[in-house]
Parts: structure tokens; C-alpha cells; sequence
């Protein structure tokens, strides 16, 4: 009895919505079977398909953006391109994105891979005006390349052919920066195994700090490895502040040489202004003012005048002022006669009229407004471009445009931006980051509230602007002196800037808004029984008492203490305290602006710090604690004595 | 899921515990490329957002 060979593989990659799974169902029609990849819950699909009166077996991999794996997803990809022995890959791509997508294809052609390049997607691309000459960039490449629309099955023919007809891998692309070439050769000089990748991808990925290719090396090579380890110590160590951006520019270099003569944009459908307004948004003589557009339309007339102004009057003022708070309080005053009972529900620090309202009429119409503008900024692909503008300026403070990641979030909250920071490369990035999270990024809420409630008094929004601006560079660099270390490289490829999707926009809105009330809504009527327990008991005057020489010491008058305890419980506690000290008509020009910026400034709520804890230790948060605390105040002194001697806001 | 700030696709899978699981479930979803925290909508919010070219092509 002779034994069957097994059908040849064909192998499908490519980055997530390409068209890979409309071409394996092509391919492959209804003889499919879904499984789990060995070890993992990552499914693959398998089928078979006939071409040209052959067999094959067909394999469907989860989406990918490059050969250096970041989810399970891809490492499952990358592990059946080395393992999976695939006689045929086929590399999916969005003619739409080619120039994005093909420096994958470069790294597959390194890897020696036996690969066919599917530009997929055709008729969208032509629809703007994108024109290809496929056979220059099959001759450029060498390899074969065959356009298609998988899903009206244009192309099918052209592809069952260019795979019956495969030859096996070609040669690799052109060579990088020669000292990066150097490195490569040296490394993979010293790799003596067979390896799937080829030793020049080998070595690459190793020299990128890919563990796992790393423990094969280990494996394959046994005692050779003593030889290679100081080397690759000696590349990684030469080349740690910025190998994967000279790779990725090389590779991006290579690219535009592969699609010089291949791509044409027909100059009437060019999308102008996206790119226009995309090369604006990044470049700093026309980016400061975008962003200060950005700023004033996004924030101040929106959130600040239209959501903290008009919208909370009419909900502060009309609806729970005159509707809905008098009923309620007179609902449960006539329930109970019980003194503490009434306190506790509808007194000063009552669940009702502090939780409640500040959490309803407050906080919500403010918040709603800021994840408003948010999102609308976020679907427009402005927040990478925010990134690169301000990255020259943020390496000044030892930090990147890595850092506007946990920046912009922290405008939404600081406690889940705090935990972000993770993100950021060094120690060094982390701690900065924190620290001027905790001093001086105010949270949404309390950002609402200070615009809407400083936009009333000519000039006072400048002075807190140039504070928290001053303050936040001035102590960025202070930090990046104090801990000194190496400016991080900060590089990131730009998605497509696209006009916002309505859907998007308000789904994720809603969402955060959701997630932000369900949040506070709990910590809101928490922080109302603690304080009404500390005013039952006396604990709170107490309290008070203790605070108030502090707080007077910066021009304040004591009924301001209680905004700085609540600003404890939650930042936007806080500012809705200061909310309530401004419509009580407490505070002049000159003090309403010296609380605001102390309080934007004021320690972290608690459970920024507890984020701190957790992220940083004990003892860099208790020392960004005290540090802050000082810092707020004496800034609030500076700024209070600097106001009364220059007459200015009075 | 696409990421809103680098715009690559999250995997399904990838879920709540991609950030670390702080296992507060905070409704945020964080891009295991970029670190950016998305916001993770519940059933009947997350079919509005899954966009049409992704429901045609799946």
C-alpha cells in the first residue's frame, strides 16, 4: 500500500480586514472546518480547494500586522508561517493602504518566504482615483503579484493560475543603511542552524528583542549561543535608543522604491483636504494654531460655555432648583421628622441634594459635552497627529509624543490615565508622566467646570491657562533634570485623518458616559455619608478647622475648605464645590482664580492615588502626594500675592 | 474593534484583559498595539459600532 503525500498548503496572511476570509471561502467553498490553534483559543480555519487539477490544503490566519507579534492572535500567525510549512502564502492586502501594508510584504520576501502578493480591494481604490501598475510592482518585488476584488471573484482566475505556477521564494529586497546592513550580516554570521525564517530575518527579529525567536536561537544553536549572546548584547545595547525606527524607516524607504512608477493618484479624486489638514495638524506652524482652535471651539465654547454654562444652568438651576429639588426635599421632610435621617437624605451633604445632584445636574452634562468632543476628535484620527506635533516639545520634559496617549486620556480620567502610563517605555517616562498627571491635568469634569466658571470673568481663564501651563512644563523639566536618563525615541505610523462617523461618535459617547456616571454615581454617594457622618460627629469642623489656616493663607475664605476636602474625595467633587462657592457668591475674581488653579492643581482623589500605589509603589506615590500638595498651595500663595500687587482681576 | 487612536484592529478576544486586568470592569478595552484605553460598549451599543465593511466581510 503507497502512502499519500500530503496536498500542498497554501497559507493566508495579512493585517485584519483585508478580504482574507471572503478569499478562503472562495477558495475553499464549503469544506471547511474551524479548530482552535493547538494550546490557544485562537481559532484557525482549514479547507481544501482544487486548482489546475491539484489539491490543496488551505489555512486562514488570524489577522497581523508585522512578523514581531504583539497579541495571541499574531503570534498564533507567525508561528504556523514557521512551523505551518506553507508551499504557497498568500499576503492580502488593501490596495487602499498598499503603502502601509507592504512593508509586511518586504519583511515576508526576507524571511524567504514563498509568497504571493493579493492586492485586494481594487474597485474601492480606483473609486479614489488610486491607479496600479501591478506587473512594474511584481517586477519590482519579484515575486508575483495579482490584483483582485475577492468578493465579486474578480481576479480568481488570475490567482488559481499565479498559484499552479509558483515557483518557489525569491531573493531578497534591496539592502538597508549600510551600518544597520553590517550588524545584520555580523549576527547572522554566527547562525549555523535551519532556520524557517532565514538567518537574516532571524537575526533582525532578534536584534528587535523578540524573546521569542531569541529562545529558539537559544535552542538551535546549544553551546554556539555563547558565541552569538555578546554580540546581540553588544547590537541591542549600540542600538537601544532607536533600532525599530531605523528599521521601520528603512522598510518604509523600501517601500516607496518598490511603488516609485507603481501608483498613481488621479490628481481630481485626490482626497486634498484630509491630507492637507493631516500634514497641518502635524506640523508645529500651522499645528499650534489647529490645536488652539481645537481648544477654543472644543473645549471652551463647548464644553466650558455650552455644556458647564448653559447646560448645567438649565439643569442646576431650572430643573433641579426649581422642580426637582423643592419637591424632593419637601417629600422627605414631610417622610421624617428624624433630624439626622433628614440631614443624611436632603441636608447639606445629603445623598440627594450632593450626591445626587452634583452627579446628575453637575457632572453629567459636563462630562457629556467633554467625551462629545472627544470622540469627534478621536474618530478623526487627530490624537496621533497630536502626538508627533507636540513630541519635540515633551522631550523637553523627558517624555515623548508617546506621552500624549496618557495625557489626553487623563483629561477624560486620571485615574485610569495613571494606570496607562504603563505604556510608556522607561521608568523614567512613567514617573514624570505621573507626576504631572497628578499636578496638573485636570480631569473632565473639573475642566468643564473651571472653563464654564472662569469664561464669566474677563481674563481669569488666562491667568489659570498660563499657571497650569507654566507649572506643567516648568516641573516637566524639573523632573527630566532630577532624573536623568536617556529621550526616549517616539515613532508611530499615522492612520489615515477621516471625517467622523456619527455612529462612532455617539456610541462611544454614550458609553463613556455610562461607564464615567456608573462610576462616580457610587464614590459620589460615598464621599455625601462620609462628610454627613463627619458633620453629624463634628468630625468635619474639626477638620475644617485644621485645613482652614491653609486655605485662608492663599486669599481664600474658609467656606472654601470644604471644596478642597471634597477635591480629596474626587476631583470633580472638588470642582463642583467651587461650583456651589461661586453661585453663593463667596469668591471675588481674584479668588475664584487662585482656587482654581489651586484646585486644579490639588492631590490626586483618591483613587488616582491608590492607581499611583499600584502602578508606581508606595513610596513614589506618597512622595507625588506630598509633593503635589505643596506644590498646589504654594502656587495658589504665589499666584494670590502676584494678583493683589499687579491689580490684575481686581 | 478598531482602535481609535492607532487604528488597528483589537481582537475580539482580546477583551477586558489586555490591560492588565485590574479587574475592575471599567468598560475600557485597551489596544495591545498602542496602549490607548477604548471604550468598550455593551451589546446593543457595540453592534452599532462594529462597522458595516467588517459585518459584510465576517
Amino acid at each position: 500500500m503507497s502512502e499519500e503525500l500530503p496536498p500542498p498548503r497554501i497559507v493566508l496572511v495579512g493585517n485584519p480586514n483585508v478580504g482574507k476570509s471572503v478569499l478562503f471561502n472562495v477558495l475553499t467553498g464549503s469544506y471547511t472546518t474551524v479548530s482552535n490553534y493547538p494550546g490557544t483559543s485562537v481559532e484557525i480555519s482549514k479547507g481544501r480547494c482544487r486548482i489546475d487539477g491539484r489539491n490543496y490544503e488551505v489555512l486562514d490566519t488570524p489577522g497581523m500586522y508585522s512578523l514581531m507579534p504583539i497579541t495571541d492572535e499574531e503570534r498564533v500567525a507567525r508561528q504556523i508561517l514557521l512551523q505551518g510549512q506553507p508551499d504557497v502564502l498568500l499576503h492580502v492586502v488593501d490596495a487602499r493602504n498598499i503603502e502601509r501594508m507592504l512593508p509586511m510584504t518586504l519583511q515576508m520576501i526576507e524571511a524567504g518566504l514563498p509568497l504571493i502578493l493579493v492586492v485586494n480591494i481594487l474597485d474601492e481604490a480606483e473609486r479614489i482615483g488610486m491607479k496600479f501598475d501591478l506587473p512594474r510592482l511584481q517586477q519590482n518585488l519579484g515575486i508575483p503579484v495579482v490584483g483582485t476584488v475577492i468578493k465579486r471573484r474578480q481576479g480568481l482566475e488570475e490567482l488559481h493560475q499565479a498559484i499552479a505556477a509558483y515557483q518557489g521564494p525569491t531573493t531578497a529586497v534591496g539592502p538597508y543603511a549600510s551600518d544597520l546592513e553590517a550588524d545584520i550580516e555580523r549576527l547572522s554570521g554566527l547562525l549555523t542552524a535551519d532556520y524557517s525564517l532565514g538567518t537574516r530575518s532571524t537575526a533582525i527579529l532578534m536584534m528587535q528583542k523578540d524573546v521569542e525567536v531569541e529562545e529558539l536561537v537559544r535552542a538551535e544553536e546549544g553551546e554556539g549561543f555563547a558565541q552569538i549572546a555578546p554580540v546581540l548584547h553588544a547590537i541591542k545595547f549600540a542600538r537601544r535608543a532607536d533600532l525599530n525606527l531605523q528599521i521601520s524607516l528603512e522598510r518604509k524607504r523600501l517601500t516607496r522604491e518598490m511603488l516609485t512608477g507603481v501608483l498613481q493618484q488621479d490628481e481630481n479624486e485626490r482626497p486634498m483636504f484630509a491630507e492637507h489638514l493631516s500634514r497641518w495638524a502635524m506640523n508645529p506652524i500651522s499645528g499650534v494654531p489647529l490645536l488652539l482652535l481645537v481648544l477654543y471651539f472644543g473645549l471652551y465654547q463647548f464644553v466650558g460655555n455650552f455644556g458647564a454654562g448653559t447646560l448645567v444652568d438649565f439643569l442646576e438651576g431650572s430643573l433641579f432648583g426649581k422642580y426637582i429639588n423643592p419637591a424632593v426635599v419637601g417629600f422627605f421632610n414631610d417622610l421624617t421628622d428624624i433630624y439626622w435621617l433628614r440631614e443624611l437624605l436632603v441636608g447639606e451633604y445629603g445623598l440627594w441634594t450632593l450626591g445626587f445632584r452634583y452627579a446628575i445636574a453637575l457632572i453629567l452634562p459636563i462630562v457629556g459635552t467633554f467625551f462629545l468632543v472627544f470622540s469627534v476628535l478621536e474618530d478623526t484620527g487627530y490624537f496621533p497627529r497630536l502626538a508627533m506635533l507636540v513630541d519635540r516639545l515633551f522631550k523637553k520634559i523627558g517624555l515623548s509624543g508617546r506621552a500624549v496617549i496618557p495625557m489626553v486620556l487623563g483629561f477624560g480620567c486620571d485615574t485610569m490615565a495613571t494606570m496607562v502610563t504603563r505604556t510608556l517605555e522607561s521608568r523614567r517616562e512613567r514617573v514624570i508622566a505621573t507626576i504631572l498627571l497628578a499636578l496638573a491635568i485636570p480631569c473632565s469634569a473639573q475642566l468643564g467646570v473651571i472653563l464654564g466658571l472662569l469664561s464669566t470673568v474677563p481674563g481669569a481663564l488666562s491667568v489659570w491657562l498660563l499657571s497650569i501651563l507654566g507649572i506643567f512644563l516648568f516641573i516637566g523639566y524639573l523632573s527630566a533634570k532630577v532624573m536623568p536618563g536617556e529621550n526616549p525615541v517616539f515613532y508611530m505610523e499615522i492612520p489615515p485623518m477621516r471625517l467622523p462617523q456619527l455612529r462612532n461618535v455617539l456610541v462611544k459617547t454614550l458609553t463613556r458616559m455610562q461607564s464615567y456616571f456608573l462610576e462616580i454615581l457610587p464614590l459620589f454617594l460615598i464621599a455625601s455619608v462620609i462628610l454627613w457622618a463627619g458633620k453629624m460627629s463634628g468630625v468635619l469642623d474639626l477638620v475644617v478647622k485644621a485645613f482652614t489656616p491653609v486655605v485662608t493663607s492663599i486669599g481664600l475664605p474658609s467656606e472654601a475648605t470644604a471644596a478642597f476636602i471634597f477635591g480629596f474625595f474626587r476631583r470633580d467633587f472638588g470642582a463642583a464645590g467651587l461650583y456651589d462657592l461661586q453661585t453663593a457668591g463667596l469668591l471675588s475674581p481674584v479668588q475664584l482664580t487662585v482656587a482654581a488653579v489651586t484646585l486644579t492643581l490639588f492631590v490626586p482623589c483618591i483613587a488616582q492615588f491608590m492607581m499611583m500605589k499600584k502602578e508606581r509603589g508606595l513610596k513614589v506615590a506618597a512622595a507625588i502626594f506630598v509633593f503635589v500638595s505643596v506644590q498646589a498651595f504654594a502656587t495658589g500663595w504665589a499666584l494670590n500675592q502676584l494678583l493683589l500687587v499687579t491689580g490684575v482681576l481686581s | 474593534m478598531i482602535c481609535g487612536y492607532c487604528s488597528k484592529e483589537i481582537p475580539d478576544k482580546v477583551g477586558l484583559n489586555s490591560c492588565g486586568g485590574c479587574g475592575s470592569h471599567c468598560r475600557k478595552i485597551h489596544c495591545p498595539y498602542c496602549g490607548y484605553a477604548n471604550p468598550a460598549p455593551g451589546k446593543f451599543l457595540g453592534r452599532l459600532l462594529q462597522p458595516k465593511s467588517k459585518k459584510e466581510e465576517s
